[in-house]
C-alpha cells in the first residue's frame, strides 16, 4: 500500500517513461489490493494496469460477471473465485443456492483467455465444466478446489487426461461423488510435470498401481496427500520413490502394522529429509505416528485434526519433538497438558487450531481443553498470530491475560461449544475478555466471538477493532445497538456474519451506504423482517438482497407474504451486475 | 436441572454451566433442539458447533466405531429421469423421517413414503433379493440390513 502511494506521488515523472517500463514496475506489486489502488491513480495507469494484470481475486462470484471481468483483464492467467457464503460450511445454505462455475469457464473459453490457474472456494463445479476447462486452456497448470461440490471423479479424469502441463491438482474438503473409476490412470504416461497432488477428500478406492506409477514419473512432486484408501505398504512404496517430498498427507493405516512393514516405512521416512509438512492420519493406530519420529524435528506444519483415534498422550509424545513447528492443527484430545507441552516446545508457532473431538458433549470426558491451555499457549509462543480454539469453558481473566501476552493476533476465533456460556468462575458475560483482545491486538483482521455476550462487547469492537475485516457473531448481543456499534465503528469491515442474535430492522437499515464498503452481510435467525429487507433493497439498488427460505415447498408463497414475518436467512452483497438469474426457488432476491 | 423448554438464547442471565452427568445427557441433547436451527436433522444439531462436514463425519464415524456399530452404509440414490445419482451414507440417519427430510433437501422436492400418485415423489428401494419395494414398510434396522439402492419415482402421469 505504501508503495502505491509513493508511486502515486511520482506519477508525473513516471509518465515520461514508456508504458512497458511502467508495466515492469507494476510487476513488482503482486497484491491485488495494491493493484486495485494503482488502477485508480489515472486513466493511463488504469489502462496499463489492466492489460498487465495476470492474477485476479474475486471474493464473491456474483459481484461481477465473467464477461466484464474478461473485458477489463484480457491477459488474465490466474483466477480465484469464491461462491457460497462462509456459513455454507455449516449446513446453513441450501446445496442448490448457487455459485456455479460453468458460466465462468464458458466465458473464459469463448474469449480464449490464457488461463493457467484456477482457485475455487465453495463453488458448484460440474463434470462438464471440468471437461470444458481441460480442453480450453493449453497452458493450464493449477487447479485448487476448496469446499466445492457437484462433480465426480469423471471430471477429475478429464483434467488428468487433457491438461498436459498440469502441475497442481489440490482438492480440499470437497464433496466428490466417487465413481471408483480410473481417474488416476488417465494421467498420460508422458505426464511428468506434477508438483502437487492432493486427493485426501476422496472417499472411494484408489488405483494404487496407477498412483505409484504416477508418483514414480513425477520428479518434481513436492506435495502428495492421499486418501484413506492408501494403506501402509503402498505409502512406503510411494515415499521410497519420492524422497523429495516436502508435504505429505497420510492415508489410513491398518490397526496392527507388522514389524517388517513398519521397519520399511521408517526407512522410507528417514530418506525424506525435505519433509516439512504432515497431515491426514485418519483411522491410524498410534504406532504409525511414531514412524515419523526421525523427521519430526524438521516439521514446520502439522495437521492432525482428522486423527480422531490418537489420544492425548500419543499427540503429546510426538509434538514435543516438533521444535520448528509454525502451524499446528489438532483435536482437543491433546488437552491443556498437551497445550502446555506445545507452549514449551514449539517456540516458532504462528498458527494454532484446536478442534472439538466431542462437539455435542456426548462423551463424559474431562480431558478437553479449557482456558488454561489457551493461556499457556499465549505465554509460550511469542510468534503466535492466528488462533481457532474450540473449548467448553472460558474466563475473562484468561482472555485478558492472552491479550497481554499476544498483542500480535491477526486472527482470533474462539468458539465456546455451549452458546451463551458465561465466565465459568464469575458467571459474568465475556464482554471484558473480548474487549481486552480487540484493544490489545491493534492488527486484528478477523474475529469470531462466542459465549455469553451483551451489546457491550460490540461497543468495544466498534471502538478498538480498527483493522477488523471479518467478524462472526453467534448467539450474542441484546439489542440493535450491538450491531450498530460494529457497523459504525469498524471502518475496514468487509464481511459480517451473524446468527441467532437479536438484531433487527433498525440496525439493518441505519446506514445503507455502509454495505457498499463491504463484500457481504449474512444474518440468520435474527430479528430482521421481510418488510425491513424490502425497504433495504429499495434503498440500495447496488445490493443483491437475498432471502433464503426453507419451507416445505422451498418457495416463498407470494400471496401470504407478511412484511412482519421474520426472515430465516438474509444474505446481501454488493454487485455491479444486478440480480442474478440462477437463483433456485428457495432463494428470493428482493 | 433447568427446564430445557424455558431456555432462551437471548437471556442475559447466567446459564447453568454445570456439566451434565451421563444420565442427564439426553437433556443436554434436547437443549440443542431449542437453538434456532435451520437444519433438517434434529437429533443433534448439524449447524452448531461450526465445524466442517469432513470433520463432522470423521468424528461421527469414530463414535459409531467406538460403540461397535458398523459404520458407513453407502447406497446410491437416483431420481427417476435424472442420469446422475447421489450417494448417501444411510448410517447417518436415525430413521425414515430424517432420511426423507434429507432426500427432500438434496433433490429440492418433497419426497415421501407411500403409494405412487400424481402429485408426489415416492421413495422406493431395491432389497438384497433385487426386488423393488416401497420404503417404510419394515422397521428401520431391518431396512438398513436389506437395502441396496434407492430410487425416487416421478409423480405418475394420468
Amino acid at each position: 500500500m505504501d508503495r502505491a502511494i509513493k508511486l502515486q506521488l511520482s506519477t508525473s515523472e513516471m509518465n515520461y517513461f514508456p508504458d512497458e517500463v511502467i508495466e515492469h514496475i507494476f510487476d513488482f506489486i503482486p497484491s491485488h489490493r495494491d493493484r486495485n489502488s494503482i488502477s485508480l491513480v489515472s486513466k493511463s495507469w488504469h489502462k496499463i494496469e489492466r492489460s498487465s494484470r495476470h492474477q485476479v481475486f474475486i471474493g464473491n462470484c456474483y459481484a461481477i460477471s465473467p464477461e466484464r471481468l474478461i473485458r477489463r483483464f484480457p491477459c488474465l492467467r490466474s483466477l480465484t473465485l469464491k461462491g457460497k457464503p462462509h456459513f455454507a460450511d455449516f449446513n446453513l445454505v441450501p446445496h442448490e443456492w448457487g455459485g456455479f462455475l460453468h458460466p465462468w469457464i464458458d466465458a473464459l473459453s469463448k474469449a480464449r483467455v490464457g488461463l493457467e490457474e484456477l482457485r475455487l472456494k465453495r463453488m458448484v463445479v460440474s463434470d462438464e465444466s471440468l471437461e470444458l476447462l481441460s480442453r480450453s486452456f493449453v497452458g493450464f497448470k493449477s487447479l485448487v478446489l476448496v469446499s466445492c461440490d457437484g462433480f465426480t471423479t469423471d471430471g477429475l479424469a478429464s483434467i488428468a487426461a487433457n491438461c498436459r502441463n498440469l502441475r497442481e491438482l489440490d482438492l480440499q474438503e470437497n464433496e466428490i461423488d466417487d465413481h471408483r473409476g480410473q481417474w488416476l490412470n488417465c494421467f498420460p504416461d508422458s505426464s511428468t510435470t506434477l508438483v502437487s497432488l492432493n486427493f485426501a477428500c476422496l472417499k472411494g478406492e484408489t488405483n494404487l498401481s496407477a498412483l505409484e506409477r504416477l508418483v514414480a514419473r513425477s520428479p518434481n512432486l513436492k506435495s502428495l496427500k492421499v486418501n484413506r484408501a492408501v494403506p501402509l505398504d503402498a505409502l512406503t512404496r510411494l515415499m521410497s520413490c519420492a524422497p523429495q517430498l516436502v508435504d505429505l498427507g497420510v492415508g489410513c493405516y491398518e490397526n496392527e502394522a507388522e514389524p517388517e512393514s513398519f521397519e520399511k516405512l521408517m526407512a522410507a521416512i528417514k530418506k525424506c529429509t525435505l519433509l516439512r509438512s504432515l497431515s491426514g492420519f485418519s483411522e491410524v493406530a498410534p504406532i504409525c505416528l511414531t514412524a515419523f519420529y526421525p523427521i519430526c524435528e524438521n516439521l514446520t506444519s502439522l495437521n492432525l485434526s482428522y486423527a480422531a483415534e490418537l489420544q492425548g498422550n500419543h499427540l503429546i509424545e510426538f509434538v514435543q519433538f516438533c521444535k520448528r513447528l509454525q502451524l499446528l492443527w489438532i483435536l482437543d484430545s491433546i488437552g491443556d497438558r498437551g497445550l502446555e507441552v506445545v507452549a514449551s516446545s514449539c517456540k516458532e508457532l504462528q498458527e494454532l487450531r484446536v478442534f472439538p473431538s466431542d462437539p455435542h458433549d456426548e462423551e463424559d470426558n474431562n480431558t478437553a481443553v479449557t482456558e488454561v491451555g489457551l493461556v499457556a499457549i499465549s505465554a509460550g509462543c511469542p510468534k503466535l498470530h492466528s488462533i481457532l480454539y474450540f473449548c467448553k469453558q472460558m474466563t475473562n481473566a484468561a482472555l485478558i491475560t492472552v491479550a497481554k501476552n499476544c498483542p500480535n493476533f491477526i486472527r482470533f476465533r474462539l468458539c465456546i461449544l455451549e452458546p451463551n456460556k458465561s465466565d465459568h468462575i464469575t458467571s459474568q458475560s465475556l464482554d471484558e475478555g473480548f474487549g481486552a483482545i480487540v484493544q490489545a491486538c491493534k492488527g486484528l483482521r478477523r474475529l469470531s466471538v462466542s459465549g455469553l455476550l451483551t451489546d457491550k462487547v460490540f461497543l468495544y469492537i466498534g471502538m478498538y477493532a480498527e483493522q477488523l475485516e471479518m467478524l462472526s457473531i453467534a448467539f450474542a448481543g441484546d439489542t440493535d445497538k450491538g450491531m450498530l456499534y460494529v457497523l459504525n465503528g469498524c471502518k475496514k469491515l468487509r464481511k459480517l456474519e451473524i446468527r441467532d442474535s437479536p438484531f433487527g430492522n433498525a440496525a439493518l437499515l441505519a446506514d445503507v451506504g455502509k454495505y457498499e464498503t463491504m463484500r457481504s452481510l449474512w444474518m440468520s435467525s435474527c430479528e430482521v423482517t421481510l418488510g425491513g429487507c424490502k425497504r433495504l433493497a429499495r434503498n440500495a439498488p447496488w445490493l443483491n438482497v437475498e432471502i433464503i427460505n426453507e419451507n416445505e415447498n422451498g418457495r416463498m408463497e407470494r400471496n401470504e407474504e407478511d412484511e412482519r414475518e421474520k426472515v430465516d436467512r438474509l444474505y446481501l452483497y454488493r454487485t455491479v451486475v444486478g440480480t442474478r438469474k440462477d437463483a433456485p426457488p428457495c432463494v428470493t432476491i428482493l | 436441572m433447568e427446564n430445557s423448554n424455558s431456555y432462551s438464547p437471548y437471556s442475559s442471565s447466567s446459564v447453568d454451566s454445570t456439566k451434565p452427568s451421563p444420565s442427564e445427557s439426553s437433556v443436554n441433547l434436547s437443549l440443542s433442539l431449542t437453538f434456532p436451527s435451520t437444519s433438517s436433522q434434529r437429533e443433534t444439531s448439524q449447524d452448531w458447533p461450526p465445524i466442517k462436514p469432513r470433520l463432522r463425519d470423521t468424528l461421527k464415524s469414530l463414535r459409531l466405531r467406538q460403540r461397535g456399530y458398523n459404520t458407513a452404509l453407502f447406497v446410491k440414490v437416483y431420481m427417476e429421469g435424472v442420469p446422475i445419482g447421489r450417494k448417501l451414507d444411510l448410517s447417518t440417519f436415525s430413521g425414515y423421517k430424517s432420511l426423507l427430510e434429507n432426500l427432500s433437501h438434496m433433490f429440492d422436492t418433497s419426497v415421501i413414503c407411500g403409494t405412487r400418485d400424481s402429485k408426489n415423489h415416492v421413495l422406493t428401494y431395491q432389497d438384497k433379493d433385487g426386488d423393488w419395494m416401497m420404503v417404510g414398510d419394515i422397521p428401520w434396522d431391518m431396512f438398513l440390513e436389506t437395502v441396496r439402492r434407492l430410487k425416487i419415482t416421478r409423480p405418475e402421469r394420468c
